[in-house]
């Protein structure tokens, strides 16, 4: 125990000394929050506001109403755009015709072809073409009451079923997006922060000759691997503390339930949160140690240990391809939490089987890895490459 | 009391086999200091890290105060003090620190702890340099700091791996009293080197070792009769150049 707290305390004294690195470490829990801010910031502005639009409109002459319509609903002519948002407007190209014969056919009571033209595939254009689509429409709905009632029919027998739609998902797809944000940097925050740290104390101190030493030493490696492990995981969840705190308190200051979504860390989801992600740290930090104590040299560490970043950032991503998961994804570490979260984020009950099953599967691989690693450590492989 | 009993390794590789060690044997009494001496790839770091119980030995035994290195290496670790050839520091720490953390690492604790590095710190004239973070100290006070750290604990025997190679002669010195007073104490001294003069000066009895073997062994005298030169260097060089008849 004396060994193991001297360990630990040494591995606390150079990590902390190292500001720079500390920085780094801590860098992604004082970022996230700034760019969850950001992020919802611009999806309130987007998805509440109604911007203008610019339509290239053909033929504008011959349906002065329908013109006036779009006018209303801040729909406006091509010619009007402001200098700056020009590039924008031009890049998107919605077009709308207006065929020649318009004022014609209105009155004749026959259909009219109107055309929208633009990339239906790009996301930038995907809120304006709904409301140009959702302007016609009325417009068009209007005009064939007013003919029905004129003949004396009740507009109502047009609806004979009327869909109530209750959506059920607590926030909007936009608070999605935001939890979705926070949820990926949370895992990449447990992941990436101890990263330096980690490779520092296994092949920086075999580069600087210190690692024989400690070998030669009457110390078990395995106390030697759970103290450097210790150390590196205290930081990443330090940062994720940092990074859950500020970001509860810079989502405060923005009103997210103008997009209805009900996005709220309060006391008890962050306990939730901590209690998925403190495992996982010390998972990410055993397997960064596993691999940087094998590579020959710091480069070569980094490296290695730098594809591990991937892990975080691509299992959420696979996890949400698959429509019908698999029941062991619950299990396994990584996508275990990540699902765990987005309920969290949700609002949703805590599942806590699922919960107890992926932290002890996590707890039994970070256990695999560290005596893995204290055993190669023993290896003359490891010994030989000291020097 | 370091004993060595017909140490065998060889390292396998995909493509050739190394042999290192081919049956060395050798015992470093208490009370003396026992150089090792032998070309570069004679087997001699093999060795120091067979003791150390880094290396497994393919045949053979290493004896440290009775205790079997094999069978129990964290036992035989405790009774050594290790200067090793290419020793690091931590730089972001003080001598102190590092001191402390090695004299912990020793299972050290308390009072007792802190009258021994404040000692060893004394004996080794230091003190200054205590509460310095190690970035940027000299190639001396870096040898004073590993010395401090192998001596803290006060073992009973002490290993050092050419420990004056990039020492001027003020930091030489010191280290040279200080094996001498550790001799005088009655510890067992293992000490590997290059250096012709540092050996004659200091060793009591010289093993050479050459292709994993002893080549042969004695007092520097001893050495020098055997192979009929006056210089030690001259003696070394003739009986590890001359595979029959010396090795006893």
């Amino acid at each position: 125990m004396i060994q193991f707290k001297a360990l630990l305390i040494k591995e606390l004294k150079e990590a902390f000394r190292d500001k720079r690195a500390l920085m780094v470490a801590l860098s992604m829990g004082l970022l996230a929050p700034v760019m969850i801010m950001v992020i919802s910031k611009v999806m309130i502005t987007e998805s509440v506001g109604n911007p203008p639009i610019y339509v290239q409109f053909t033929g504008a002459e011959y349906a002065p109403k329908l013109i006036e319509k779009f006018e209303e609903n801040n729909i406006l002519q091509f010619a009007n755009v402001p200098e700056d948002d020009k590039y924008a407007w031009q890049e998107r190209g919605i077009e709308v015709d207006i065929p020649e014969d318009f004022a014609e056919k209105m009155a004749e009571g026959q259909a009219i072809d109107v055309v929208l033209r633009a990339d239906f595939g790009k996301k930038s254009s995907s809120s304006p073409i709904r409301r140009v689509r959702e302007t016609v429409r009325s417009y068009s709905q209007a005009i064939g009451y007013k003919r029905l009632l004129v003949r004396g029919v009740d507009v109502k027998l047009l609806r004979p079923i009327i869909l109530q739609e209750q959506d059920t998902a607590l926030p909007t797809s936009n608070a999605v997006m935001v939890s979705m944000f926070l949820g990926m940097y949370l895992l990449m925050g447990a992941f990436v922060s101890g990263l330096s740290i980690a490779i520092d104390s296994s092949a920086g101190e075999r580069e600087r000759n210190v690692l024989e030493m400690l070998l030669c030493q009457p110390v078990s490696t395995l106390k030697i691997v759970l103290a450097k492990m210790t150390c590196a995981s205290a930081v990443s969840v330090l940062s994720i503390i940092i990074m859950l705190v500020l970001t509860t308190i810079s989502v405060g200051f923005i009103d997210l339930s103008k997009i209805g979504a009900t996005f709220s860390l309060n006391a008890f989801s962050i306990a939730a949160l901590l209690i998925l992600l403190i495992p996982l740290c010390f998972f990410a930090t055993a397997l960064q140690l596993f691999f940087s104590f094998q590579a020959k040299s710091f480069k070569e560490a980094q490296s290695t240990v730098s594809m591990l970043i991937m892990l975080p950032a691509m299992v959420p991503m696979a996890i949400m391809m698959i429509d019908d998961k698999p029941a062991w994804v619950n299990w396994l570490p990584i996508s275990g939490q990540s699902m765990l979260m987005e309920d969290v984020f949700k609002g949703l009950p805590v599942d806590w089987t699922v919960l107890a099953s992926t932290t002890m599967m996590t707890i039994v691989m970070t256990v695999a890895l560290v005596i893995m690693t204290s055993k190669k450590l023993k290896s003359e492989k490891v010994v030989m490459s000291l020097s | 009391m370091i004993e060595v009993n017909n140490l065998h390794k060889s390292f396998i590789d995909k493509k050739n086999t190394v042999k290192a060690l081919d049956g060395l044997s050798f015992t470093a009494k208490d009370g003396e200091i026992t150089g090792i001496l032998g070309p570069n790839g004679a087997g001699k770091t093999t060795c120091l890290r067979t003791l150390y119980g880094l290396l497994k030995a393919d045949e053979g035994s290493v004896m440290v105060d009775g205790i079997n290195v094999l069978e129990d290496p964290l036992a035989v670790r405790k009774q050594l003090g290790i200067f090793p050839d290419k020793f690091g520091l931590y730089e972001r720490l003080t001598a102190y620190e590092q001191v402390d953390y090695f004299a912990s690492l020793h299972g050290m604790r308390g009072t007792k702890k802190k009258a021994a590095i404040e000692q060893v710190f004394k004996d080794l004239e230091m003190e200054e340099l205590a509460h310095r973070k190690m970035v940027g100290f000299s190639q001396g006070q870096r040898m004073k700091v590993t010395l401090a750290q192998a001596l803290v604990h006060q073992p009973k025997n002490f290993v050092l791996d050419e420990p004056t190679r990039g020492l001027d002669v003020m930091s030489t010195r010191v280290l040279r009293n200080h094996l001498a007073k550790f001799k005088a104490k009655g510890h067992c001294i293992l000490f590997s080197s290059h250096v012709m003069q540092e050996v004659a000066a200091l060793c009591d009895r010289v093993i050479i070792v050459s292709n994993g073997k002893l080549a042969a062994q004695g007092t520097p005298q001893e050495l020098c009769d055997l192979a009929g030169e006056k210089l030690l260097e001259d003696a070394f060089v003739k009986l590890i150049g001359s595979d029959e008849g010396v090795a006893a």
